[in-house]
């Protein structure tokens, strides 16, 4: 879990120091990114991330820039005021008595020839009564807009109501947006994350089957007859195969001094089995390889205590001393 | 030259960290000069009820003169006025509410230095954020030197205590971070000031064998020393802790102190509660580190005694001092999240030759800086300079503002003054304390 590294103890510089596990610890998360900085990079930085032809990376700053339309308020009207009383004006009306006299009536058409030496009442009667059909008129027509007016204000009232679901809504889509563009930049980031790991998983395996074909490679090479490659080689006067000099570059360094002067009990077990190849001694071709062997060769591969056990005995090859074990048998 | 030390709460059996801090200066300087302590009748912090007799008593051989405290405090009515001042917009009357709130409030010591404040030369005020300081220093004028120990909390940024800052003679730091705060809040630069501290009384012959073979503790430990609080960041160190025994089966957590929160029950953590200091040593010296996880620090002694005893520290980097220190003496570590916190940890545990280096740096810092001759000779130097410097005519003290205008809600929120000051640790290029 926790890493290593050399440090100068003599010359001990805490700020290096930190800056070395700050830099491990950066290098084991990857990108690591606090929740400010998913926020910031959701508010400005989309486009690196996300396809800007499919999102909007000034989505949430134009939402939040978007006003409010705020409530529409009604218009609102003063009390009305009692309309006066519509008036009708006729020619007769101005002999009428008020009291309905029929006397004075006739007594003022009588004088009316007298009355007309002074002025003519016909234009002012006539105009008057023109003025009641106009106000009859337009008293009619205030009727009319009051209704009109009262009408727009109760549709007033459903926009107004409409409006306030939409504001609520839109402050709803406003945080869905928000938390979506973060979310997707988060997403984005572990995606990168990931891919990036995944990559690294894909070249490790890549490396891991390479070097399994390598091995079964050596265990193929080691299973066939070696005298025989070793005449034909011989014969033919062509090069050794690729693996017999190895095999024999390992040798020469073990008998020039190699590491492993003890031989574990292992080793000698296989060396009094085994007969080297180099040797000569055991010219008999090796039995086909099974499975077994075959993982016995990578297990002593894999561990270079088995592997360079029993200097005495210069062949660790494996696969030979469990043929000549069958063979034995 | 006879000199005061005016202190909130004084005493032997008292070992909270700026009263421990006045105790071992007033001893010290005491072998120079003529020192009397004057202090309050109170021993708790939170409620300051008059526990000890006023009047004067000896206390390893210094004079205390005591006087009660007129009220105690109310719990709550402080925390509503702290929310007042430190979260609000509100008055120069406010702040001084809160300050009377908060308390000491104890009119008599302030009463005492106003008749009898000349017959000292000079007057120590520590923790400029208590009621005795603010307005002794006020009292005390010329002859004040102020210890601040000052944290970065919201009370830094009330207006009341700049005026505190500038109005002293000098100002004895604990700490550079300390002093870069106080400078940026209080514009006091031209006050005389050293980066001082405090030193400390370490055992210089520590057993670990005896702490392992009293407490059965075996195997790799830490060991944390102080009140277990969550304001000192017990909580988050347990956190992390447990988070990482889970890879480390063999690590303990040996804690010291008395417990203010509930301690996990947990097999790697030990609670030894309150013990002597013999133990403690002893108990330090047997650790690989020391754990540090407090948030506010003006100077934490417990970290000084880890590195008298060689052995490294591990604080919290979100503390500027802590994280100061560690930089300057190259001697701790310190994170700010659980992965520092294991990788660091893990680091000092695991690299023996950087363990031994970080507390062979520590011990050298702690005797540079924080040996008692040191610290000794910093306080009469200061004096020293005090006694040769002409104080001029000048009016250090400025008058409190009139009725109405005190009244007048002109004041920032408390908090956002401090968080508007610098932050992080500062590098000193002195090689400083």
């Amino acid at each position: 879990m926790m890493s290593e590294f050399t440090i100068q103890a003599d010359n001990v510089d805490v700020t290096q120091i930190m800056e070395q596990i700050r830099q491990r610890i950066r290098e084991k998360r990857g990108a690591d990114y606090t929740e400010q900085q998913i926020r910031d990079l959701a508010s400005v930085k989309l486009e690196r991330f996300l396809d800007p032809r499919q999102v909007r990376s000034d989505l949430v700053d134009h939402y939040r820039k978007l006003e409010s339309p705020g409530w529409l308020d009604p218009i609102e009207q003063a009390a009305p005021i009692p309309a006066p009383e519509a008036i009708a004006f006729d020619e007769e009306t101005i002999y009428v008595s008020s009291r309905g006299g029929r006397l004075l009536r006739f007594a003022r058409r009588l004088l009316n020839p007298l009355l007309r030496l002074f002025f003519n009442p016909d234009p002012i009667i006539f105009a008057m009564a023109r003025q009641a059909e106009i106000n009859t008129w337009t008293l009619q027509l205030l009727q009319r807009q009051t209704d009109l007016v009262e009408r727009v204000n109760k549709q007033f009232e459903r926009v107004g109501k409409k409006f306030a679901a939409r504001e609520d809504l839109d402050t709803l889509n406003y945080e869905v947006l928000n938390n979506l563009v973060v979310e997707m930049t988060r997403l984005a980031v572990d995606m990168k994350n990931h891919k990036m790991r995944v990559e690294s998983v894909a070249g490790r395996l890549d490396f891991d089957e390479r070097r399994a074909r390598a091995l079964e490679s050596v265990v193929q090479n080691r299973s066939t007859p070696q005298d025989d490659e070793t005449d034909e080689t011989a014969a033919s006067g062509a090069p050794p195969s690729p693996a017999r000099t190895r095999r024999r570059r390992r040798r020469s360094r073990r008998r020039s001094g190699g590491p492993s002067s003890s031989s574990s009990d292992g080793g000698s077990v296989r060396t009094e089995a085994t007969s080297s190849p180099a040797t000569g001694s055991n010219p008999q071709p090796t039995a086909p390889t099974d499975a077994s062997s075959s993982s016995a060769v990578v297990d002593t591969a894999q561990s270079p205590g088995v592997a360079e056990s029993g200097d005495h005995t210069p062949a660790p090859d494996d696969i030979p001393s469990t043929a000549s074990d069958h063979d034995d048998q | 030259m006879k000199v005061a030390v005016v202190v909130q709460r004084y005493g032997a059996e008292l070992n909270g960290g700026a009263e421990l801090h006045a105790r071992y200066v007033a001893e010290h300087l005491a072998r120079h000069v003529d020192v009397e302590v004057l202090t309050t009748c109170a021993t708790d912090y939170i409620t300051w009820e008059n526990k000890l007799a006023p009047g004067v008593e000896m206390v390893h051989g210094i004079p205390v003169r005591r006087f009660p405290v007129s009220r105690v405090r109310d719990v709550d009515d402080f925390g509503r006025r702290s929310e007042v001042v430190f979260d609000e917009r509100h008055s120069i009357a406010s702040e001084l509410a809160w300050l009377r709130s908060e308390g000491p409030t104890s009119p008599k010591l302030v009463s005492y230095l106003r008749r009898h404040g000349t017959a000292y030369d000079y007057c120590i005020f520590f923790s400029y954020r208590y009621y005795h300081a603010f307005h002794g220093i006020r009292v005390a004028g010329s002859r004040a030197l102020l210890v601040p120990t000052a944290e970065r909390d919201p009370v830094l940024g009330l207006r009341i205590f700049q005026d505190s800052f500038r109005a002293v003679r000098a100002v004895m730091y604990n700490s550079f971070e300390e002093r870069a705060l106080i400078n940026a809040v209080a514009d006091n630069e031209q006050i005389p000031g050293v980066v001082v501290g405090i030193g400390s009384e370490v055992n210089a012959q520590p057993e670990p064998s005896r702490f392992r073979q009293t407490s059965g503790i075996d195997g790799p430990t830490v060991v944390y020393v102080g009140r277990i609080d969550e304001n000192k960041g017990c909580r988050e160190l347990f956190e992390y802790f447990q988070r990482y025994t889970r890879v480390s089966r063999a690590l303990t957590l040996v804690l010291i102190g008395k417990a203010i929160i509930s301690i996990p029950d947990h097999p790697q953590i030990r609670h030894l509660g309150f013990v002597s200091d013999q133990e403690k040593f002893d108990a330090m010296a047997a650790a690989d580190a020391l754990i540090m996880p407090s948030y506010y620090e003006s100077l934490s002694m417990v970290t000084l005694e880890a590195w008298a005893l060689g052995r490294p520290v591990l604080a919290n980097g979100r503390c500027d001092v802590l994280c100061g220190q560690c930089t300057r003496s190259n001697a701790g570590l310190y994170y700010e999240s659980y992965e520092e916190f294991a990788e660091t940890l893990h680091t000092i545990l695991s690299n023996q030759p950087l363990r031994e280096a970080l507390g062979r740096n520590g011990r050298t810092y702690f005797n540079t800086h924080y040996t008692w001759p040191v610290i000794e000779q910093k306080y009469l130097d200061m004096l020293d300079r005090l006694e040769h410097e002409d104080t001029g005519n000048r009016k250090r003290t400025t008058a409190l503002p009139g009725w109405f205008a005190r009244r007048r809600r002109d004041q920032p929120p408390a908090r956002h003054v401090v968080d508007q000051l610098p932050s992080g640790p500062a590098v000193s290029t002195l090689g400083g304390a």
